[in-house]
């Protein structure tokens, strides 16, 4: 079987020119998105247009941080929607924790449970920069260069395995056998780590505060 | 004849460019309401591209891929019996009538379709579409036969016959009561606002359309051009005295334009109340243009 | 003081009719009483009557030097304009708390919620057990202070680095004055 490719030529200028978005309106990115809808900004001059659901969305933007309840849902409708597909990372909070980087329940690295397209920075991104995200996108759309749902089906199981060990992935993937497999697989990890995560001493964290100066 | 076979397979393709051109102008102008700039007036037929290109997404069923091709298989016919620009090609004495009934097929493959989808979301949509159908065709229907009785006809050929000859010879100046209700439920058959219920997206996640991606999507986007076209096409054919085929297309435009102008700033009722105004103010107009039609 | 009239009556009625509950004005329109635990359940039935008609929430203290949990209960009267704080301490292990349900329906959640995230067990809440916030949580309440927040993080979600760099970075502490 011949590896799979994304779109050029016309599908991929058809593509790029007309991007459906699903925004998941998670986090502080989720009031950005209004200017860049309306009036100052309008992203509709480049086609890209809001969606009410997955199954009619091409891009899925995360807009902010994700707490592993939320995420389990992201899931659910970045598997629903229609390849080709392509993922934006909004704000720090995506890219390495941003100032939930020692949570409990938000996720630090978005790379590792779904495959992220482009990630746009700042805290939150301004409007200028996600419109720029955009165009880069498009750009990079019409020329084949993104392919994000084709390395998430090649690396499904790697995917998986991070998914798994945050989450418990069994209600929430459409490949239910992997999903059954793979959890399975982490439990030992998993218990490991929740076993770890009382400390007798009381006032470790006030050292170590002080360490850090 | 053969002349006939050929714009029966061409006007069908020229109607679905010019209704997604209908569709990027509409949203071209909706961004200038908004003080926006707003996308290319090409932008739909590039996303009816980008659609069909996709790989399809979910498929529950046989009905389910059905429900599309019936739709637009049922405007395609609908389309059939409309004269555009003079050209009459399934038009006989009583073809308005028939009309009334073939514009039924469409919702009603698109309920089949959504009922095997399966989505709640999908089936408060067709139960909003069929209510909200069920106000007006009513006015239409009154509206129609008054148009009918005035012209002791029910042929749209004899009915645009009758129109020619200037703009005082329109029936939209002897019928204008009938030609206003047939204009107000016009915005609910575009499904404009405020009476775009069945298809609400920030309620019900687009309605019928929910579970739709990909193909089908790009054939619900095919439908919808095509049914602009019909709807308008049937006040321009029966109040606005046909023409030829560019005048026709003009026309057509000011009746989608007025409905595009009040979609822009309107908001949204809810069903109920949708329902209740069609059968008081514009079911009230239709009637009274009736009777002023019997009388006189 | 004139303009703590209002607070001073509830400290007075309640003081009366529960001997022994410690009742103090905090400052205006903040009135703290701090109670057994098994006393709770009648003072908020008694606070209750007595025109405390929104239970806002529910909070908890986690005092690990002292092995307990502190239990603030939240009111507020509409008549009173007066916020009522009623605190209690059980045990940090092996604490159980009657349920409020009976008094209030919204206790049911708040409870849930406490019991997530400190680990206090309500007797008479049916839905405890279910998951609340924290699904597939298998772990220590998070929100106790022996949960070791930073370490779990960095393990759970594959972080090492951040804090390592944090501590790399040795930044020195300002000596001179910030403020004449």
């Amino acid at each position: 079987m011949a590896k799979e490719r994304p779109p050029k030529g016309l599908k991929g200028w058809a593509q790029g020119r007309s991007l459906w978005i699903l925004q998941f309106c998670t986090g502080c990115g989720a009031v950005e998105l209004p200017p860049v809808m309306t009036s100052r900004y309008d992203m509709e001059r480049f086609g890209i247009t809001p969606m009410a659901t997955p199954r009619q969305a091409d891009l899925l933007l995360i807009t902010g941080y994700l707490t592993v309840k939320t995420l389990k849902r992201v899931i659910r409708s970045y598997e629903q929607m229609g390849e080709p597909k392509y993922v934006i990372g909004f704000g720090s909070c995506t890219v390495n924790g941003g100032m939930y980087w020692d949570s409990y329940n938000t996720i630090k690295r978005l790379d590792l449970y779904l495959p992220v397209d482009l990630y746009i920075a700042g805290c939150m991104p301004r409007p200028e920069a996600i419109i720029e995200a955009f165009n880069r996108l498009i750009e990079g759309i019409k020329q084949g260069k993104f392919n994000g749902w084709i390395r998430y089906k090649e690396n499904l199981r790697w995917y998986k395995r991070n998914q798994a060990m945050i989450m418990d992935i069994r209600k929430w993937s459409i490949d239910k056998k992997l999903a059954e497999e793979v959890w399975r697989e982490v439990q030992e990890e998993r218990r490991k780590i929740f076993e770890q995560a009382t400390v007798p001493h009381v006032y470790e964290y006030a050292e170590r505060i002080s360490e850090v100066g | 004849m053969t002349g006939q076979i050929l714009w029966a397979i061409f006007m069908p393709i020229l109607v679905i460019i010019i209704g997604l051109i209908y569709m990027g102008l509409a949203r071209k102008i909706t961004a200038r309401i908004h003080n926006r700039y707003g996308p290319p007036f090409y932008q739909n037929i590039i996303d009816v591209i980008k659609l069909f290109s996709k790989k399809d997404v979910a498929n529950h069923g046989v009905m389910f891929s059905l429900g599309p091709v019936i739709a637009v298989a049922g405007m395609v016919i609908s389309l059939l019996f409309i004269p555009i620009g003079n050209r009459p090609l399934l038009s006989f004495n009583g073809d308005i009538i028939v009309l009334l009934y073939l514009l039924v097929i469409a919702p009603l493959g698109m309920a089949l379709g959504v009922g095997e989808g399966a989505n709640p979301n999908g089936a408060i949509g067709i139960a909003r579409a069929l209510t909200l159908m069920l106000g007006y065709e009513v006015v239409l229907v009154i509206a129609a036969v008054a148009v009918m009785i005035h012209a002791g006809s029910a042929s749209f050929m004899e009915i645009i016959r009758q129109q020619q000859g200037g703009v005082a010879h329109w029936f939209i100046w002897p019928l204008f009561l009938s030609a206003l209700a047939t204009d107000i439920a016009l915005q609910a058959i575009l499904g404009e606002k405020p009476f775009d219920q069945p298809i609400a997206p920030h309620e019900i996640a687009s309605g019928p359309m929910v579970e739709y991606g990909g193909k089908f999507l790009g054939m619900l986007q095919i439908y919808h051009a095509i049914a602009i076209i019909v709807e308008t096409g049937i006040f321009v054919n029966l109040f606005l005295g046909g023409g030829s085929l560019v005048w026709w297309f003009v026309k057509s435009f000011a009746v989608f334009f007025v409905a595009l102008l009040i979609n822009a700033v309107m908001p949204r009722f809810r069903i109920g109340q949708a329902f209740k105004f069609y059968w008081t103010y514009p079911a009230a107009i239709g009637l009274v243009g009736l009777i002023i039609v019997a009388i006189t | 003081m004139m303009e703590l009239e209002k607070e001073q009556a509830v400290v007075n009625l309640v003081k009366e009719a529960f001997e022994d509950a410690e009742a103090d004005v905090q400052r205006a329109r903040r009135v703290r009483i701090k109670i057994a635990p098994n006393r709770v359940f009648p003072l908020v039935a008694f606070l209750k009557a007595n025109g405390f008609n929104h239970f806002v929430t529910i909070t908890a203290v986690d005092w690990i030097k002292d092995g307990e949990i502190e239990l603030i209960y939240h009111l507020w009267s509409y008549t009173r304009k007066v916020h009522v704080m009623v605190k209690t301490r059980i045990p940090r292990d092996g604490g159980k708390m009657p349920t409020l349900k009976p008094l209030f329906n919204q206790a049911e959640t708040y409870e849930r919620d406490v019991h997530e995230f400190f680990g206090v067990y309500f007797e008479g809440n049916e839905k405890l057990d279910r998951d609340f916030i924290l699904e597939d949580w298998d772990g220590p309440p998070p929100m106790r202070k022996d949960f070791d927040t930073r370490r779990f993080a960095a393990e759970f979600y594959g972080q090492e680095d951040i804090e390592s760099d944090l501590l790399k970075l040795k930044i020195q502490p300002y000596k001179g004055k910030l403020m004449q």
